[in-house]
């Protein structure tokens, strides 16, 4: 038996022709596409299109995606009942789960499809900014069909559109966070989609992963940690203290990346345009704590990662925090579809095997005897 | 490879043994413990003694109803949905939550005793009958076969699913089990951890079998009539569904004891799959005698659980209804030394630095 590989760090769970994070060189390639290339020129039809496709659209193909998005838009009677029976006070990432979940019920097990991926895709903004909109006691708004994903998300949620330049910026970040190698909550909707489960099943599993602030629930805690340094008289002294007490800086440090996150050099760039006031403690904050990390453990590379600025130009763009983690399972539902067709397409079931800890055989006390 | 170290439970495919926390085998387990006291050792790693086991049952029979949320959900759904993407929904429902806690054994107990409620819901409805509600004056079996039919369960009914119940409730790393400990992994909570074990469950390749099993003894018919349906499915490269497993290469231990009690448990059924196991391994021998060819659980689970009186509809969910206790036990267990599970990919596509084309020009 092989030996145990805490994390599977390292290991080769699948091969992959949609993304691939080349941690040593800082770069993240989609289809062959280097990040840089796409994040602030292609529409995040375009790059969902390139995700599922293998190729990016010609105009009459992004035409009828779009199409396709923007009349999947509605939710089901059923998944409005039951988004309707939640708290309003449920954790946003928890209505997303619960009412993909209903919306993409079925009657017999289809296999997963381009098209069920549109409908999923497109079914996320419309979930949470139904949800918001209640928490606010405020009535839903209807989707527009002739707004794109990003602007259409924003119009849903405020019942306003927003300016292009906010639109811009949401369509980058869904762009930048679409699709990142085997991640966990893309590996938890492959293991899924290798039993030939269905692919609501495989994004529900996901969402589920995505949820954990070791993977995507920790922009919100971001921007807490900020405004707590920021108060403080002098922010190293905090910072140091911080240590002192085992807390961790949040933003900083990633499994693949040994140089500066490619999509984090990105989104700090817009947050520097977008929002000042986050930039200016930001980069201040960024500095010291990766002097800090750095001085801690000299050997290991340190680096900002993905969620620290995005956390700038998610509150710039005027997105509650707690809309933070499932604004990104909005970006990667792209990508989680993705591989579950690709999975699909070539599957055998994951089933990995396990290390037994436990004592050796014996037999069991019957219960009168049992002290 | 090697994705987690368990105390949960250990598959010893070489020699057909399965082991449960504490270094019980299955079939000395069977004989002396119910569904509670299995769930009872995978969360804890010993037998409860008598009060600890009156404390569960009393705990888990507190926790049969619904929330609000849940009947929400339940009741927005079509009745003739997959009863698994009910089971999926109204678990995440149950478990949504104001903010993300880190799971705990309370939690396991609590959820692991909804299934029951959510399955007996769906059969139910699906029969356009009214919900029944739970009975705290009943066990884990025989509470889920009065929610099912309203009506004082059998007690040899009860034995026969209690015991499925007991031998399915964990089998080492198998896909849904690890979905659960990859979504455990990046601290996310019990809820969505079991909802997407359950989403795996899900897959014809893993839990499903057991229905996909049902069908083919249904299609097959009878006794007489095996040697000629599975030689022409054979002809035509058709799989047989309850054989062959990835990691037993024996009998496996829970289908020899579903064997045996699949005989009073549904005799008329029993007598077509015993004939079509023989024809079966006989084929399958024939055609690949250098693999070892096996009868696997989800064969004789599938006649068992059809004389304890449950449709086959709902097989994979009352499948869940036992694994839930070991998708929580290695949840729980993994929060010890909690690490994300990240592997790595290798890239096949395209050559990294491909420059975009404008969109006027593609």
């Amino acid at each position: 038996m092989s030996s145990y590989v805490p994390g599977l760090e390292g290991i080769v769970a699948s091969q992959t022709a949609i993304s691939m994070v080349d941690g040593q060189n800082g770069r993240l390639v989609y289809q062959g596409y280097v990040i840089a290339d796409l994040a602030e020129e292609m529409s995040f039809e375009e790059v969902a299109f390139l995700l599922w496709e293998g190729r990016l659209p010609n105009r009459a193909e992004l035409d009828a995606l779009s199409i396709e998005l923007a009349n999947h838009r509605t939710l089901t009677k059923a998944a409005n009942i039951a988004l309707d029976a939640l708290p309003a006070d449920t954790d946003p990432m928890d209505v997303l789960r619960s009412v993909v979940s209903v919306q993409g019920v079925e009657h017999r097990l289809a296999r997963p499809t381009i098209p069920l991926a549109i409908h999923a895709t497109a079914s996320f903004p419309t979930i949470l900014a139904m949800f918001h909109r209640r928490q606010l006691g405020l009535e839903p708004i209807k989707p527009r069909a002739d707004l794109g994903h990003a602007a259409n998300y924003l119009y849903m949620m405020s019942g306003k559109e927003s300016s292009p330049e906010t639109v811009r910026a949401l369509n980058t970040y869904l762009v930048l966070l679409a699709d990142h190698g085997m991640n966990a909550s893309t590996f938890t909707a492959r293991v899924i989609a290798s039993t030939e489960s269905d692919l609501t099943s495989s994004l529900v599993g996901a969402i589920g992963a995505l949820k954990g602030p070791a993977h995507g629930g920790a922009p919100s805690a971001v921007i807490e940690q900020l405004e707590l340094i920021g108060a403080a008289t002098d922010p190293e002294t905090y910072m140091r203290e911080m240590r002192k007490r085992k807390e961790k800086f949040m933003g900083f440090g990633h499994r693949v990346y040994r140089v500066y996150d490619p999509r984090a050099k990105i989104l700090k760039e817009m947050c520097r345009r977008m929002n000042p006031k986050f930039y200016d403690l930001g980069v201040r904050v960024e500095e010291i704590a990766l002097r800090i990390l750095h001085e801690e453990h000299p050997e290991r590379p340190q680096s900002t990662n993905v969620e620290f600025y995005s956390a700038g130009v998610l509150q710039a763009i005027g997105l509650p925090t707690e809309y933070f983690t499932p604004t990104f399972a909005t970006a990667r539902v792209a990508g989680w579809s993705a591989h579950v067709l690709e999975q699909a397409a070539n599957n055998r079931i994951i089933r990995p095997q396990s290390q037994y800890i436990g004592p050796e055989p014996r037999k069991p006390v019957a219960l009168a005897e049992r002290k | 490879m090697v994705a987690a170290e368990t105390a949960v439970s250990e598959v010893d495919g070489a020699n057909g043994r399965l082991i449960y926390r504490g270094g019980y085998l299955i079939e000395d387990l069977v004989p002396v413990v119910g569904y509670e006291e299995a769930a009872y050792l995978l969360w804890n790693g010993e037998l409860p003694n008598e009060k600890e086991l009156d404390a569960l049952r009393q705990r888990m029979a507190k926790a049969r109803e619904l929330n609000k949320a849940a009947k929400g959900a339940l009741t927005a759904m079509d009745p003739t949905t997959d009863p698994m993407d009910i089971l999926r929904t109204v678990v995440s429902a149950q478990g949504a939550a104001k903010t993300l806690t880190k799971p705990t054994l309370d939690e396991a107990v609590a959820l692991t005793a909804v299934f029951p409620t959510i399955v007996g819901a769906i059969h139910r409805r699906r029969q356009g009958k009214e919900v029944v509600l739970p009975r705290g004056d009943l066990g884990h079996a025989a509470n889920l076969l009065w929610m099912m039919t309203g009506e004082e369960p059998a007690a040899d009914k009860v034995h026969w699913l209690d015991t499925y119940l007991v031998l399915l409730a964990d089998h080492g790393l198998n896909a849904s089990t690890f979905a659960a400990r990859v979504v455990a992994s990046t601290g996310s909570d019990l809820a969505s951890c079991v909802v997407g074990a359950i989403a795996a469950l899900k897959g014809p390749a893993h839990g499903g079998a057991t229905l996909a099993a049902r069908n083919m003894l249904d299609k097959i018919g009878s006794a007489d009539n095996a040697e000629r349906w599975l030689a022409e499915a054979h002809a035509r490269h058709e799989r047989f569904s309850g054989f062959g497993h990835r990691v037993y290469r024996t009998y496996d231990p829970r289908a020899k004891i579903l064997r045996e009690m699949a005989k009073t448990a549904a005799p008329e059924l029993h007598e077509t799959a015993a004939k079509t196991e023989e024809v079966a391994l006989r084929i399958l021998h024939e055609a690949h005698p250098d693999r070892p060819n096996a009868t696997n659980v989800d064969f004789w689970a599938s006649v068992v659980l059809t004389g304890a009186g449950i449709p086959k509809e709902l097989f994979t969910t009352i499948f869940a209804t036992s694994r839930v206790a070991g998708w929580t036990a290695h949840v729980l267990e993994s929060l010890s030394d909690l690490r994300l599970i990240r592997p790595a990919s290798r890239w096949v596509g395209p050559q990294p630095g491909k420059k975009p084309l404008q969109l006027a020009k593609r």
